[in-house]
């Protein structure tokens, strides 16, 4: 391709990207171009800046420094949600936009109704024969009348980019499309992004799943801490590699990799095909006193709903699961009192109390302890209140203060002391570390340490590599809803890892 | 068909065996100047019901309908003693006495994000006390009772061959109200600010202007109402309307539009709306204390909602069911 032909292909164009929430840098200096009609992902992982950049250019967010220009023309420091609409910029959400109760049709055509002139009613037939046109131009098989809320999550997705169409948008981002989708349903999504290429629409495309990436893309940008690390052409464009490049630093510093024992010993929980409908399948280890267990997997593999399914939140359909050598009903008193705790995925919306004291929130689950007839006394809830406060350094050390007012750290420290003060066995924590400071890591991965040498056994669910690969003793890898790996011993890479929650099972050698 | 038809056609159902049962037990059921009444006092309700069925569809709610009707037949009485104002001019200054409420409440709703039932609860009780403080008294300050005169205005209270003309206007504004929200943007807009005002605002939809457009209307109506009641009593009180809101979201329960927003139209209000007064007409005919009426009307809420919540419940299994043998066909097919 010569240089002008490049130059003129050139769709959107970012210069010098920065960007920092008050503080330290999402973004630095991030060169990312977009050319007409290419497919191009954009890679990196957890926290890397991808979600930041897609806001930028989607005008959602800001940015502090750099240029931008779409179709030639520069995009300034004003540019907005409408604005990137009104250039021709389409995002397809992962949660869905759509109007429920109303038609394909009327989605398709929202604000943009066509009216009978004069009158200004909206007209009806010819909205729907329009709408039915383009389902048609591109080949779906959907009815322009059908209300959305009959549609499968797929079908909506196609109802979304049939609207990102309709709106004439030439760059349409997409964001975890497959993350909901049946392979399927998936492999009908790969031949829309097929035809939007040859329709001359650009799609940004981001994926954690390899495969996908490395089958449709035409080229791909890496982020790596904020940092575009590398532009992959076409003909460069391979798994192993791309791992390689959105890993990098955690290689180079040499503490990603930690052997793996299996421990002996007495086998506190033992799960045997565990099976619930879609979410996961024929699921079964076993854990033994004082191992803390590692869960690989991408968000959406199944990873939250199995450990959901053993503290007995959710049901199951069919499987075992035997605790402490007895067969188990999960179910969530029963784990409480059986001495499981469980540290929930969301923690604002799941773990914490928000307007209540760090007193209340020690105290819910230890009313059995801090009661007498039914009546709590306050002197014993104070005192679990304190115990937790100094067994895990939470600060403020106060009791009486709201838990939606300490810090990320210290809210996570009090969802995990209201259990720590129970004589507990089995500890569940799901993306324990996220969104709180590396301090507050740093105690929690010793806090975890601690119980397990304490003889607590612990299932760790993480997203976080490096966080998974230096605690656990094991890690299973699920994938779809089931486990695809087991890492039991020997070395163990976060690259590792990353390879079989990609679906990428064995790689050759580097 | 779909589960709306159905439940729609049941209701109908119900409405006409309601009927029969009751022109049986009540000879006196069926005689035109019953069915006028009955719908005279549907219309009443259901004019307000319109407004508020909007309302609902933006996932809001209006406690203050009532009170607006207090206040608007206040003004309306304080025209007609003080002034010498035709009927002609001030009614229609009256009706913005709702417009007014409305852009009140939308203004607290949008611009403070406060939430709609605590806006509008405030309002009521602002205007309550309002309506007794304009109400008209006499010399020792007591609320005295103004008694209307003015044919134009008593005119209201009128009919047009059998039917009254509180009736005529409640089919007209049925009719176009239906029309607006279903057949023009500004109804999708109001539409898909119910459902997902996240979506609405990324597609360009301006919730804040569905929002004071809304409360407007609804405020409107519950003025419009005002008039017919003042009309048709021949006086006003500051109590008229007050209490009225029970009818009022009862009957727009009944009609099939939930609190959930995004969903429902002006038919079932209107069924609603008859429902309501069928029954509340079949108890007086059937000669039970009108005592129960209010028990009625409240048990009839929790039966509808109760059997709602199944209703849907059923209806998805059965969408989910035949959803996965579809796939299974396809699977089978795709594998042959």
């Amino acid at each position: 391709m010569s240089e002008t032909e490049s130059q003129a292909g050139v769709l959107l164009e970012c210069r010098g990207i920065d960007k920092s929430y008050n503080g330290p840098m999402v973004l630095s200096a991030v060169d990312f171009s977009i050319r007409r009609g290419e497919v191009h992902s954009l890679v990196g992982e957890n926290g890397a800046g991808k979600s930041t950049l897609i806001k930028i250019i989607t005008g959602v967010t800001g940015r502090n420094a750099g240029e931008m220009s779409f179709d030639g023309v520069a995009i300034g420091a004003e540019h907005s949600k409408k604005a990137a609409q009104d250039l021709g910029i389409a995002v397809i959400y992962q949660e869905l936009s759509l109007i429920h109760g109303m038609s394909v049709a009327q989605n398709l055509f929202l604000t943009r109704e066509p009216r009978y002139p004069l009158i200004g009613l909206i007209n009806i037939a010819r909205m729907n024969a329009e709408a039915q046109a383009l389902i048609d131009r591109y080949g779906f098989s959907l009815k322009a009348t059908d209300s959305v809320d009959s549609l499968s999550i797929a079908q909506r997705q196609t109802v979304e980019i049939l609207k990102a169409l309709n709106s004439m948008a030439s760059l349409i981002i997409m964001d975890e499309p497959t993350s909901s989708l049946t392979s399927t349903e998936s492999a009908q999504l790969f031949a829309i992004v097929q035809k939007l290429k040859a329709e001359g629409i650009a799609v940004l495309y981001i994926s954690h799943r390899m495969e996908e990436v490395y089958r449709l893309s035409d080229r791909v940008t890496v982020l790596r801490d904020g940092r575009k690390v590398a532009i992959l052409e076409k003909d460069q464009i391979h798994p192993e590699e791309i791992i390689r490049l959105m890993i990098g630093r955690a290689l180079e510093a040499g503490e990603s990799n930690r052997s793996m024992a299996r421990k002996g010993g007495e086998v506190v929980l033992e799960v045997k095909g565990l099976c619930s409908q879609d979410r996961f399948q024929d699921v079964a280890f076993s854990l033994h006193k004082g191992e803390i267990l590692g869960i690989g997997g991408l968000v959406g593999s199944g990873r939250t709903e199995l450990v959901r399914a053993i503290y007995g939140i959710d049901p199951f359909d069919s499987g075992q699961v035997s605790f402490l050598g007895r067969d188990w009903k999960p179910g969530v008193s029963a784990s409480i009192e059986g001495g499981i705790g469980f540290v929930p995925e969301e923690r604002r919306l799941q773990g914490i109390m928000g307007g209540i004291s760090i007193t209340g929130n020690v105290g819910i689950p230890n009313l059995d302890s801090t009661g007498t007839l039914g009546f709590v006394s306050d002197r014993r809830e104070l005192e679990l209140a304190r115990k937790a406060i100094g067994l895990l350094n939470i600060r403020p050390a106060e009791p009486s203060v709201p838990v939606g007012n300490l810090s990320g750290g210290n809210q996570q420290k009090v969802v995990v002391g209201k259990w720590l003060i129970r004589d507990l066995k089995l500890l569940i924590v799901d993306e324990p570390t996220v969104g709180i400071d590396i301090g507050a890591k740093e105690e929690m991965y010793q806090t975890f340490a601690r119980l397990a040498a304490a003889g607590v056994s612990i299932i760790l669910v993480s997203s976080d590599l490096p966080e998974l690969t230096r605690l656990s003793d094991r890690i299973i890898v699920l994938r779809k809803g089931r486990i695809i790996r087991e890492f039991a011993e020997g070395v163990v890479t976060e690259e590792d890892v990353l390879r079989a929650s990609s679906g990428i099972l064995e790689g050759g050698g580097r | 068909m779909s589960t709306s038809t159905i439940r729609r056609l049941i209701l109908i159902g119900l409405l006409l065996a309601i009927g029969a049962a009751l022109s049986l037990a009540s000879p006196s059921f069926l005689k035109l100047d019953n069915l006028m009444t009955l719908l005279q006092d549907a219309s009443q309700t259901g004019i307000v019901a319109i407004g508020f069925t909007l309302v609902l569809i933006t996932a809001g709610i209006d406690m203050s309908i009532g009170a607006v009707i207090a206040v608007s037949a206040m003004v309306c009485v304080n025209f007609l003693t003080y002034t010498a104002l035709p009927a002609a001019l001030f009614i229609p200054l009256s009706l913005c006495v709702g417009l007014a409420v409305g852009a009140f409440n939308g203004f607290f709703i949008t611009h403070f994000k406060l939430p709609e039932f605590i806006v509008t609860l405030a309002s009521r009780g602002i205007l309550a006390g309002l309506a007794l403080i304009i109400a008209v008294k006499d010399t020792d300050g007591f609320v005295s009772n103004v008694y209307i005169q003015d044919p134009v205005y008593l005119g209201f209270g009128g009919t047009v061959g059998p039917f009254y003309i509180v009736t005529i206007v409640f089919v007209v504004l049925a009719f176009l109200t239906q029309g607006f929200i279903k057949r023009t943007r500004a109804g999708t807009n109001i539409y898909a600010t119910g459902a997902n005002p996240t979506a609405a605002r990324l597609s360009g939809i301006s919730t804040t202007r569905s929002i004071y457009g809304v409360y407007m209307f609804c405020g409107f109506c519950a003025s419009l109402a005002a008039v017919f009641l003042s009309a048709r009593m021949m006086t006003a009180m500051p109590e008229f309307g007050i209490g009225s809101e029970m009818d009022v979201i009862a009957s727009v329960v009944i009609g099939g539009t939930p609190f959930t927003g995004g969903v429902g139209d002006i038919w079932g209000t209107v069924i609603g709306t008859l429902f309501l007064a069928l029954i509340k007409n079949g108890i007086l005919k059937l000669g039970i204390s009108p005592y129960i009426q209010p028990i009625a009307i409240g048990g009839i809420i929790i039966v509808v909602v109760v059997v709602d919540v199944w209703y849907k419940d059923f209806a998805e299994k059965l969408a989910r069911k035949a959803a996965r043998r579809r796939l299974a066909s396809a699977e089978s097919r795709a594998a042959a």
